[in-house]
């Protein structure tokens, strides 16, 4: 993390070394760790080996710590069951698309909206950022029809993965987050670049962007995030079992299973991202708090 | 969106043009007005599309109403059916509830966490690792986990076991008319508080160390420096994260579908966003369902004028 | 800006306006499904799915077997979730256009599909040249599907609901299972007794969320001899001393007994996993449930037994009935149509294939026997092959079915606006079954006035 140890804070570190200072310093400390473990890990350990127990025994009076006979089919046919693994890939697959096109189109908007400013701009950028406030609950019935029946072109969008892609880039939180970083970065640098005979394009992939990183991680970050968080859309638009999300195919599952099978199904959907997010934390834990309040 | 512009950010200069005579000024006028409608042109059909196209046929439809395939203006029909329907107000009751309990427990858990973490010289990195775990988990998992273990209204439930050990009285979780609405911010919080965490960390270690000296000679103790150097210093941050989770609040849904099974006891987790569902897709009301969309949209467009001239006049 | 910079920002702009119409292209297209060579496809849902292993295998055999003896005709076959009409999915089909060419619904759907404008008029195809056995099908099933003397779907099953019981817990219990309960009175003194044998089993358990609670409120009030809106359509017409009889029996097995399990809030899954699981004494459903609870919640068989309906003093004055049917998509040819009856002939109507193959099923894991789908009028001649070839083949003891065949209960449908009544009725059964405290008139009244309500704005 960024800030080193010396660095001030609410609490100065002189207080902390201290006597008393460094005895409730301690104390909390130990405290935090254990009230965090216990608040974050231990539903999941008990989300872990509930799975393992069978349904007596998680009926049992007080529940037990540990199952007493561990039985792995819930896992096992959890997974032959549900399959998992195209319903991973689904929403990998689906992630991956949402940050390719926002990437794209929303940086290629915002740097227009911030360097090109072409006519009408600031009109569009104001109707862009006008859907800041709309919750996409409210416009999930409309939206839904027009994805059934595009206008002018009347193809059915649904099962169609550009039925999430597309309507995640009109994101006006991007649009914002993208233009304001891009307007921190001196036109004078452009400029030079004018100059030297770089159009646009040039200007945008050799300059702006290899500053833009930062930001470019935040947003990329906040498109896989909506992915794999988003729900009632996914349900909506990707109604059939092959192209269902990891969350929308566990509710589906939910309707005809055993609870310890869908816990267990819940586990093994949880692992792969934990895992992904405990290799790349460091990279995932700076780019959000390196861009988000600068940006 | 006021509190969002960065204060002293000035307007930038007009991009130096060369000017090179008229006719050919005029063209490179169109050309490069036409490269930077290139660039939007992306990003416009999308939110075209997708965004304002649907807000108007959102409108539209709240009008109309589609028998056999046919489609007809009702004018008033869909509003008056919405209104009738036994659930609205109980709807917007548990909505309103349900955001105030997560500004409350989902908005100041994540500051004080973020304060507390930002104190400790240790284990850093463990604790930020530890609270954006759930973020990571798929939201119907970390919600399958809290209805099947942790709000199981028997004693084998995890919760009710704690709190028969702690000798507290149990409770009956999602079963309960009471719990309801608090064990959902809980759940809720739990499973997306780590995001607001970091946000909030970041803009902490932003505050320079100088403010809370010259407060502590000030002989400022520990909450008036929170209070006149920490909330201050953070306040922009503050301002966007309590807009952006009171839009994502509004919208509760997967929360009441998989805890209260929809519902919930006597109503008592029917969100709007719910109804929205309930009335599209099982009461095959589409045009229903548009119209409380529309309804939604006048009651948000309101509050955030209410928001905005509040926070623009503390200004 | 040079040149060729400015084209590729052309380019760059295409490709982006480009992203949109790709993305339409590349959705799929309907075609009329028949080719040059007149070969005919059609697409077909409710296909079982993955985990109903003999069933799916079943199903692929019939499909085989089909085009077999068709050449001409190819089935697709989809497969849309465990249960076949999950309504927010099934109207999501609809508005959204996705369904197959033929298409599964509930008896109850007809005015959903029509006001979706999907289905086809198929009543001048309705002849025995392609469904052989279509004048033998029980006139009152076709009638469900009929509107305006026209005929949109085709049923394949129809059932009622009784009381579904496990004999297992009834023996721990030291009930007897040759003998359920015939009055409520009996199933609650029978629920206490299962409840008080086995500690983690609800005696009696009972629907009260996703709209299966109001579900099950009107099959309980019919058992009463109530109903659920009067004649005309118009009122509410539970708030009554039969209305108030059932929310009574449920509160007092819940709370005076505590023989319902402390998990209450379930909807459809949750109770037969639980009955699979063996930790539930007695439901209301049909006799079909029990092949649910087989196939698809790996329960065993032999535990089960279905018994009629039970009333309040007596046999239940009437019972809910409900059944399923093919509809056809609008706009399918002339090949298709017939191609899509052929199949449901061969499928779900022919005495000895498909569903009827009892011979096939009788060694699967898979109940023959059963006094279900009822298609065919009683002492037709299907009827009676019908009968012949499931009693030569039965592979559960006839008796835990016979008392629910011989005792026969009149049938009543589901209330018009089934869907929007039944969501306020749920909060009624969440009420009665989640409150100790709840007051059962004000329950009622305030179902009623909201069912009032919903019926004056007209839904």
């Amino acid at each position: 993390m960024s800030q080193e140890s010396g660095a001030r804070t609410l609490i100065s570190q002189a207080q902390l070394r201290r006597g008393k200072g460094r005895f409730v310093y301690w104390t909390l400390l130990t405290l935090v760790v254990l009230g965090f473990t216990l608040a974050f890990v231990g539903p999941l350990y008990w989300m872990v080996t509930g799975a393992l127990k069978t349904g007596q025994e998680i009926a049992q009076t007080p529940p037990t710590l540990w199952p007493k006979d561990p039985d792995f089919s819930n896992y096992t046919d959890a997974w032959s069951n549900l399959n998992l693994a195209k319903l991973l890939f689904n929403t990998f697959y689906y992630a991956a698309g949402a940050v390719l096109f926002q990437l794209v189109l929303d940086t290629a908007a915002a740097y227009a909206l911030s360097k090109l400013r072409p006519i009408l701009g600031n009109v569009i950028l104001g109707a862009m950022l006008a859907t800041l406030m709309i919750p996409a609950i409210v416009l999930v019935v409309p939206q839904y029809v027009t994805v059934i029946d595009l206008p002018f072109a009347h193809v059915n969008m649904l099962d169609s993965p550009f039925a999430i892609w597309l309507p995640l880039v009109a994101n006006a939180f991007n649009i914002f987050l993208l233009k304001r970083f891009f307007d921190s970065i001196p036109d004078e640098l452009m400029a030079a670049a004018q100059v030297d005979g770089a159009g646009p394009l040039r200007t945008l992939w050799s300059i702006i962007l290899p500053m833009s990183r930062p930001i470019l991680g935040v947003v990329s970050i906040f498109a896989v995030t909506y992915v794999w968080k988003d729900f009632l859309w996914p349900k909506l638009v990707m109604p059939s079992p092959e192209t269902r999300t990891v969350s929308v195919g566990i509710y589906a599952f939910s309707g005809g299973s055993s609870m310890n099978e869908i816990v267990a199904a819940s586990v093994i959907a949880a692992i792969p991202t934990v895992v992904i997010f405990l290799i790349f934390q460091r990279n995932i834990m700076s780019g959000l708090t390196a861009g988000s309040v600068k940006g | 969106m006021a509190t969002m512009t960065a204060p002293g950010k000035t307007e930038q200069p007009a991009r130096q043009v060369p000017a090179p005579r008229s006719g050919a000024r005029r063209s490179r006028k169109i050309r490069d007005n036409l490269t930077g409608h290139a660039f939007l042109i992306g990003a416009v059909l999308c939110f075209a599309v997708f965004t304002w196209y649907p807000m108007i046929r959102g409108i539209v439809m709240s009008f109309q109403r589609t028998r056999r395939g046919v489609t007809t203006w009702v004018g008033w029909d869909n509003y008056t059916r919405i209104l009738a329907d036994p659930s609205f107000w109980p709807a917007w009751r548990n909505t309103a509830y349900f955001t105030l309990l997560a500004l409350v427990i989902g908005y100041a858990v994540p500051f004080f966490v973020a304060i507390l973490l930002n104190e400790l010289r240790h284990a850093k990195g463990y604790l930020r690792i530890l609270v954006y775990i759930p973020v990571m988990l798929p939201p119907a998992s970390a919600l399958f986990l809290f209805k099947f273990y942790a709000y199981d209204p028997s004693d084998a439930g995890l919760f009710n076991a704690i709190l028969r050990a702690l000798h507290l009285p149990t409770s009956q979780w999602m079963q309960s008319a009471e719990a309801t609405m608090p064990a959902m911010v809980i759940a809720s919080t739990w499973m997306n508080m780590g995001s607001a965490v970091l946000i909030y960390l970041a803009s902490l270690q932003n505050i320079p160390g100088e403010l809370y000296e010259a407060a502590e000679l000030d002989g400022a103790g520990l909450w008036r420096r929170i209070w006149n150097v920490t909330i201050p210093q953070t306040r922009l941050i503050l301002g966007l994260l309590a807009m952006m989770q009171i839009v994502a609040t509004m919208q509760v849904f997967i929360e009441p579908l998989i805890l209260a099974n929809g519902a919930g006891t006597e109503d008592s987790a029917t969100t709007v966003a719910y109804l929205i569902y309930q009335h599209g897709f099982f009461q095959n009301d589409l045009n229903g369902a548009a119209a409380l969309g529309v309804i939604m949209l006048v009651a948000l467009a309101a509050f955030s004028a209410v928001y905005l001239r509040l926070t623009t006049k503390n200004d | 800006m040079s040149a060729p910079q400015y084209r590729r920002v052309a380019a760059f702009a295409l490709a982006a306006g480009l992203g949109l119409s790709l993305a339409a292209c590349s959705t799929k297209s309907d075609d009329d499904g028949t080719s040059a060579d007149g070969k005919v496809t059609i697409t077909v849902d409710c296909m079982p799915v993955g985990t109903e292993k003999e069933l799916l295998a079943n199903w692929n055999a019939d499909v085989a077997a089909f085009e077999k003896a068709n050449p001409d005709i190819t089935i697709k076959s989809v497969s849309v979730g465990t249960q076949c009409n999950n309504p927010p999915d099934f109207t999501a089909r609809l508005a959204g256009g996705t369904t197959t060419d033929v298409f599964y619904g509930y008896m109850t759907d007809l005015q959903q599909v029509l006001d979706s404008g999907q289905a086809m008029d198929i009543t001048p195809y309705l002849t025995t040249d392609n469904i052989a056995t279509w004048d033998d099908v029980d006139p009152a099933l076709k009638g469900v599907f009929t509107d305006g003397g026209k005929v949109y779907g085709v049923p394949v099953k129809n059932y009622s609901m009784g009381l579904v019981y496990n004999k297992v817990l009834f023996s721990k219990a030291g009930l007897d299972p040759a003998n359920p309960p015939k009055t409520w009175a009996d199933v609650r003194t029978a629920a206490k007794k299962i409840a008080g044998a086995d500690k983690n089993a609800a005696g009696y358990a009972e629907y009260s969320a996703g709209n299966t609670g109001g579900w099950h409120f009107t099959a309980e009030i019919y058992s009463q001899g109530g109903q659920v809106l009067s004649a005309d359509g118009k009122k509410a017409d539970f708030n009554n001393a039969q209305g108030k009889q059932v929310l009574q029996n449920l509160k007092d097995m819940r709370y005076g007994d505590n023989s319902m399990g402390s998990r209450q809030l379930l909807q459809w899954g949750d109770l037969l996993t639980n009955a699979a699981a063996g930790k539930v004494g007695m439901f209301v459903g049909a006799p079909d449930t029990t092949q649910a609870i087989v196939s698809q919640f790996k329960g065993k068989y032999d535990d089960w037994a279905v018994a009629p309906l039970p009333g309040q003093d007596g046999p239940a004055k009437a019972t809910l009935g409900g059944g399923e049917g093919y509809f056809f998509k609008k706009g399918l040819t002339d090949a298709q149509v017939k191609a899509g009856l052929k199949w449901i002939a061969y499928q779900k109507l022919t005495v000895g294939k498909g569903q009827f193959d009892y011979p096939r099923a009788k060694p699967q894991n898979y109940p023959v026997g059963v006094p279900q789908p009822l298609l065919f009028t009683k002492d037709s001649a299907t009827a009676k092959a019908e009968f012949e070839l499931r009693k030569a083949n039965a592979n559960v003891d006839p008796s835990i079915y016979s008392l629910f065949e011989a005792n026969q209960l009149p049938i009543k449908g589901e209330p018009a606006n089934a869907q929007a009544i039944y969501a306020v009725l749920d909060s009624a059964m969440s009420g009665v079954l989640t409150n100790p405290n709840a007051n059962i008139d004000q329950l009622l009244k305030t179902a009623e006035d909201k069912v009032n309500q919903l019926l004056t704005a007209g839904s």
